[in-house]
């Protein structure tokens, strides 16, 4: 039972001070999640701390491999806005 | 401790030895400090991002040691990270706060105008307390001669206020988008708070009771504050001049209203979603709604989050990591160095203060003229002189003459800030986007003004003016203007000048 951090990680350090378990590390390229030090917080707060505070969609996943913030979620940008807007700029 | 507010003394402006000028700025820009109380005019005049004229001599840099943020802003993507990129928010290098004070004590030796140190982001840097206020104790030991500053979203200022006091530093700037939650929710998106993570007007409304919780608190202390406002037109504009009127009566010497930057590809909510941001004239008025006649920051450049050297410039890769490491720096002998050249640099603006006023006084005693009010762009590096190339300007200065005087009203990027491509999306030439960037203007003032430019710049009805080379601007905007109207050409009403302006 872990979560982990993916390579869409922009290491921001946000997560790092808030993991009650100190699973979290700064490393290349990416910050990474202990896994045997993560308890993906229970016992201490009822959500994901790392989780909560990432502002990444998509960078932090759970121990099924499931994005916790998924696309559109914090940004609030609906992904088929998004990948309009991407599509929009590469074909320039 | 209430400290006086800008645009609470109408009258004296009004009624002081003016004679019968409305605007305190009468004259030229300089005077725009004088309704300060000398305890902050002495903080502020000499500081880049305060003074229009100390920023043509002092420089800046920020140091990006506060990546992580406790909220989101929906004109700020965390993703984003590209060198051509000159916008809050935005770093290239991350560093420690031992690579910080390095770098920091590297510029000020190479570039001894350096009088500010700024600790802007790209995060937070009240989220980052342990990294920010490493970097300020150690520098307020190490360099003392360097007065530093810090900008939050002041969610977590409250907590950090006491802290913030004991170091050297006097200015402190809050971003305060709204004081209304519902406005917020659409600003916000959300804020980590409490352990949680927190959507919508709850959130918002959080954070506001935290940003004006820490501005009294700082105003408390006598630490000066600065406000920062970003202009979302249909989020916020209409209710920016509210904000303006509770901040400034908390005791905010400052409100600085700065234009929405919203691009798609900068992958922001705003960007993506097709905010538009401000036009020039939209945000003049409000910022003249929300100034006054303080028009102190018509300058700000917004700039990046590891921006170093004179406003406009950035001289950052110079002192990259590499770079610093293998600079050994002598702090006491640049020091010494500093202040001989800070003193120069004093007694030069000093003495151009002095002339100014003196001219603003003679400009005052003569017959007033009755034409409308015409903007001008001038091409400068710096020092206050009209001293840059047309085709090498990268930014104009727009300034306004009326009979009121002259006074700097913004300025303007001329190249796109993704440089490379020299045609973009419609065919347009850098040519053509620059002349269109000077929409409103009549006349632009550089050293020299080559000749397809001097004809596009014509056809576009802005006289391209190549006689004040080397001259102080203001003069050679006063003299532009008189010559405009005694040919008679600012008789007219010009409706297009306030429409594109």
């Amino acid at each position: 039972m872990a979560v982990s951090i993916i390579d869409l990680c922009v290491n921001c350090f946000a997560c790092e001070p808030v993991c009650p378990s100190h699973a979290i590390s700064e490393a290349k390229p990416h910050f990474m999640v202990d896994p045997k030090k993560c308890t993906e917080c229970e016992g201490d707060f009822p959500v994901f701390q790392c989780a909560s505070i990432c502002p990444i969609e998509g960078a932090i996943l759970d121990s099924f491999g499931v994005a916790i913030n998924p696309p559109g979620s914090l940004t609030g940008i609906p992904p088929e806005k998004m990948a309009e807007a991407m599509a929009e700029l590469q074909s320039h | 401790m209430q400290l006086p507010v800008l645009n609470n003394t109408p009258s004296q402006a009004e009624h002081g030895a003016k004679g019968g000028c409305s605007a305190s700025s009468c004259g030229t820009t300089d005077n725009q400090m004088d309704s300060l109380p000398d305890s902050i005019r002495e903080k502020v005049q000499n500081h880049p991002c305060y003074s229009e004229d100390a920023h043509h001599y002092f420089a800046r840099m920020h140091v990006a040691v506060a990546p992580a943020c406790n909220i989101q802003c929906h004109y700020c993507n965390r993703k984003y990270d590209c060198a051509n990129e000159s916008r809050p928010g935005v770093v290239s290098e991350l560093l420690t706060p031992d690579q910080a004070v390095k770098k920091t004590m590297a510029v000020a030796a190479t570039i001894p105008q350096m009088t500010v140190l700024g600790i802007a982001g790209p995060g937070d840097p009240l989220a980052n307390p342990e990294r920010t206020f490493e970097t300020f104790r150690r520098l307020s030991e190490e360099a003392p001669d360097i007065k530093l500053c810090v900008s939050t979203n002041g969610l977590a200022l409250p907590d950090a206020v006491e802290e913030l006091s004991k170091h050297n530093i006097d200015h402190v700037t809050i971003t305060i988008n709204t004081v209304d939650p519902e406005i917020g929710a659409k600003i916000y998106p959300w804020i980590f708070w409490n352990n949680k993570r927190i959507k919508g007007i709850k959130g918002a409304k959080i954070l506001i009771e935290q940003q004006q919780k820490g501005l009294e608190m700082l105003i408390a202390k006598g630490i000066l504050v600065k406000v920062n406002s970003v202009m979302i037109p249909g989020v916020n504009d209409q209710h920016l001049a509210e904000v303006s009127r509770v901040v400034k009566s908390k005791g905010a010497f400052l409100h600085n209203v700065m234009p929405l930057i919203a691009e798609a590809e900068h992958g922001t909510f705003y960007g993506v979603m097709g905010q538009r941001g401000p036009t020039p004239d939209e945000l003049q008025d409000l910022q003249d709604s929300c100034s006054g006649d303080m028009n102190m920051m018509r300058h700000c450049r917004q700039c990046r989050a590891d921006a170093v050297g004179l406003l406009g410039e950035d001289r950052g890769d110079e002192f990259t990591l590499d770079k610093i490491e293998e600079m050994d720096i002598d702090y006491q002998a640049a020091m010494e160095k500093r202040k001989v050249i800070h003193q120069a640099i004093q007694e030069e603006m000093d003495s151009k203060r002095l002339e100014k006023a003196v001219k603003a006084q003679q400009h005052q005693q003569e017959p007033k003229l009755t034409t409308r009010p015409v903007l001008m762009a001038v091409a400068t590096s710096g020092q206050g002189v009209i001293n840059v190339h047309f085709g090498h300007a990268k930014e104009f200065l727009i300034y306004e003459a009326s009979p009121e005087g002259v006074r700097f009203i913004s300025h303007r990027k001329a190249d796109q800030y993704c440089g490379g491509d020299s045609t973009c999306g419609d065919g347009e030439s850098v040519l053509q986007l620059t002349i269109r960037a000077l929409a409103g203007c009549e006349a632009v003032l550089c050293s020299k003004v080559g000749y397809e430019p001097w004809e596009m710049l014509e056809a576009a009805g802005i006289a391209p003016n190549g006689e004040h080379a080397m001259e102080p601007i203001e003069d050679a905007v006063m003299a532009v203007y008189k010559e405009m109207a005694a040919a008679g050409k600012l008789d007219e009403k010009n409706e297009a000048v306030r429409a594109n302006a």
